[in-house]
């Protein structure tokens, strides 16, 4: 049995719909990742499931027990905000244990507890501080050890790394994944950032405009998109009518879309058994990273992506060349 | 440099002026006798011990502190809570209370006395406690900024839902996160208030006058009679008003140290 489900949820506000039929159903430490556009109502999911904002309609149910009619404070699960909210008013060491003062766990426990949670997010050293003397990084990882010290069902995690800095970001999303499997905790995260859903997630809801699109492990959702949004939002794909790709590849698919989608880096110059070929001038050449992008111009603009030590071709711009792709990477989009 | 100089002399000028008759005041407290000499004669701690005699002065002031601290009090309990209701859940009624903040400035204490007493005299009602209600009202700037300013530095919604999904109650949340946020900004606008109706003569005066005698209102009699006794009273306050400033520094510089104001 599913450990959270949320069934048909809508939400309304006044006349505007934010949220439209809504079904989700997430298993005991799965790591699920909510991903889309600014606005797109994840935030509210999240409230609704924590019980801060109510749904228009639509059920939720935690370990089988339906938490309509549920206070947050009785619901049991745990929720870390992108503006951390941390007590102003408390050290560290006091807001890490204000979940369990607030069980009335005694003293010694708290005590015992709250340092074996603050060694587990690294800050045993600040424990006396306050969280206006801490970094973002920092405060961000005491919100985390508040929440997780109840040992709350479900975590619920609102873009909590989108304030800080690459860098601490990746370290902090690979400590976020390390300490839900060692606790095995159910979490949603929160993010509009595809690059993080895909590198921490065990399952991806991709949501646009207040429903959802699709939803898949990573590999899934990216090597076989459902429709155009998901193939522009997840991986720059490059999406063809199915006019334009016909006449460029010269042959009729037979697939029944309107639409396709190659992947930049499904694209490559040398001819391999099986492949189509679409033939553009090379217009502009990017590096990002050791990769290299290149725009050509064909029946539509289209890219191609490259390692950079695969040495072997320089393109040169304004020049016309062939670009390969093997069949079963055109993917036809619903 | 020299410039420099010029601006001291003027500033040190300035501030004499301004100090002066205070100090003035306050030695004239002390004085024995002081009459044709630019110092008095000698000093005398008598005048301040016929004033602690007097039990017309040690009953007008219990009254002033009654009625200050009385109208603080209301406008504590009334009035905070409104701020926090507006704040959190009905931002957009903010405007109204920043409104009746700038009327509350800008109404002269002479045009308000006046109404009162055509509105209510009639009615039955102490003056009393209409000119309380004057006050609960006219404190209410200090009491809002206090509050206000401690607030705006802080999501309070956000805090309230995040101290609640860790098992608070709605009222566990208010009183061991909001309340302690808010708690010295809202101090030093008690104090301020304090002060600020400790001192007020227009309406007091007007409006009740001699039938609820405050430390202003004898005041104004002793001028007449005695003014070792009036400049006594004055030195009391002077003292009064330094330790509430004081402790309001204190509490102020404290509230930057310690939390996230
Ligand atoms: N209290 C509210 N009243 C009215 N509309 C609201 C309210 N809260 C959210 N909305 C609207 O609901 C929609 C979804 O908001 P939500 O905060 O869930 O988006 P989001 O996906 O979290 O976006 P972001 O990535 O920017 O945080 C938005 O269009 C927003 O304007
Ligand atoms: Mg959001």
């Amino acid at each position: 049995m599913s450990y959270l489900v949320i069934e048909g949820l809508h939400k309304k506000y006044g006349q505007s719909t934010v949220l439209t039929n809504i079904n989700m159903d997430i298993q005991k430490g799965e790591f699920i990742t909510l991903l889309g556009p600014s606005g797109c109502g994840k935030s509210t999911i999240l409230r609704i499931v924590a019980g801060l904002t109510d749904a228009s309609a639509g059920k939720i149910t935690i370990e089988g027990k339906d938490m309509s009619g549920v206070q947050p404070k009785d619901r049991q699960v745990g929720m870390v905000f992108q503006s951390y909210a941390l007590f102003p008013n408390m050290t560290v060491q006091e807001n890490v244990a204000f979940g369990l003062r607030m069980q009335k766990v005694n003293a010694t426990d708290i005590e015992q507890r709250v340092q074996e949670m603050l060694a587990l997010v690294h800050l045993s050293e600040k424990a006396n501080a306050y969280p206006k003397e801490l970094s973002g990084g920092q405060q961000q990882r005491v919100a985390l050890a508040r929440a997780l010290i109840v040992r709350p069902k479900v975590l619920l995690l609102d873009e909590p790394l989108s304030a800080l800095d690459a860098q601490i970001r990746k370290k902090l999303q690979a400590d976020l994944r390390a300490i839900q499997r060692k606790l095995n905790m159910t979490m949603i995260l929160v993010t509009h950032d595809q690059e993080e859903a895909m590198a921490v997630s065990d399952r991806i809801f991709v949501m646009n405009n207040g429903s959802i699109a699709q939803n898949g492990t990573p590999t899934e959702i990216y090597t076989r998109p459902d429709n155009e949004f998901i193939a522009n939002f997840i991986g720059h794909y490059n999406v063809f009518t199915r006019q334009a790709l016909e006449q460029m590849l010269g042959v009729t698919l037979l697939e029944h879309c309107s639409k396709f989608a190659i992947r930049p880096e499904a694209l490559h110059l040398d001819q391999r058994d099986g492949d189509m070929c679409i033939a553009g001038i090379a217009k502009q050449s990017l590096m990002n990273g050791n990769i290299i992008r290149t725009t050509f111009d064909g029946e539509t603009m289209f890219t191609m992506e490259q390692l950079h030590q695969q040495q072997g071709y320089s393109i040169e711009m304004g020049k016309s060349y062939k670009c390969y792709v093997a069949k079963e990477d055109v993917i036809a989009l619903s | 440099m020299k410039k420099r100089g010029l601006a001291d002399f003027f500033f040190l000028l300035l501030v004499g002026y301004l100090l002066l008759p205070v100090l003035a005041t306050m030695l004239y407290a002390f004085a024995s006798k002081w009459n044709k000499t630019i110092l008095p004669e000698g000093l005398t701690l008598k005048w301040l011990s016929t004033l602690f005699q007097d039990t017309d002065f040690i009953q007008a002031f219990g009254r002033s502190v009654l009625l200050a601290s009385g109208a603080v009090s209301i406008a504590l309990l009334v009035i905070v809570p409104a701020i926090f209701v507006i704040v959190l859940y009905f931002p957009t009624y903010e405007k109204w209370i920043q409104m009746a903040v700038v009327m509350v400035y800008s109404f002269p204490g002479i045009i308000l006395a006046v109404g009162l007493i055509r509105v209510y005299s009639q009615i039955g009602i102490p003056m009393i406690l209409v000119v309380l209600g004057a006050y609960v009202v006219g404190i209410l700037p200090y009491i809002y900024q206090g509050t206000r300013n401690s607030l705006r530095n802080i999501d309070a919604r956000q805090l309230l839902d995040a101290a609640q999904l860790l098992g608070a109650s709605k009222r566990q949340a208010f009183k061991k996160i909001l309340l302690p946020t808010v708690y010295p900004g809202l101090f030093a606008g008690a104090l301020l208030s304090f002060s600020v109706l400790f001192g007020e003569f227009v309406l007091i005066n007007l409006v009740v006058g001699s039938r609820f005698e405050t430390v202003q209102i004898y005041l104004m009699k002793k001028l007449s009679t005695s003014g070792h006794i009036a400049s006594a009273v004055v030195f009391i306050y002077i003292v009064l008003m330094g330790l509430l400033t004081f402790v309001i520094a204190i509490v102020t510089k404290r509230s930057k140290g310690a939390t996230n104001l």
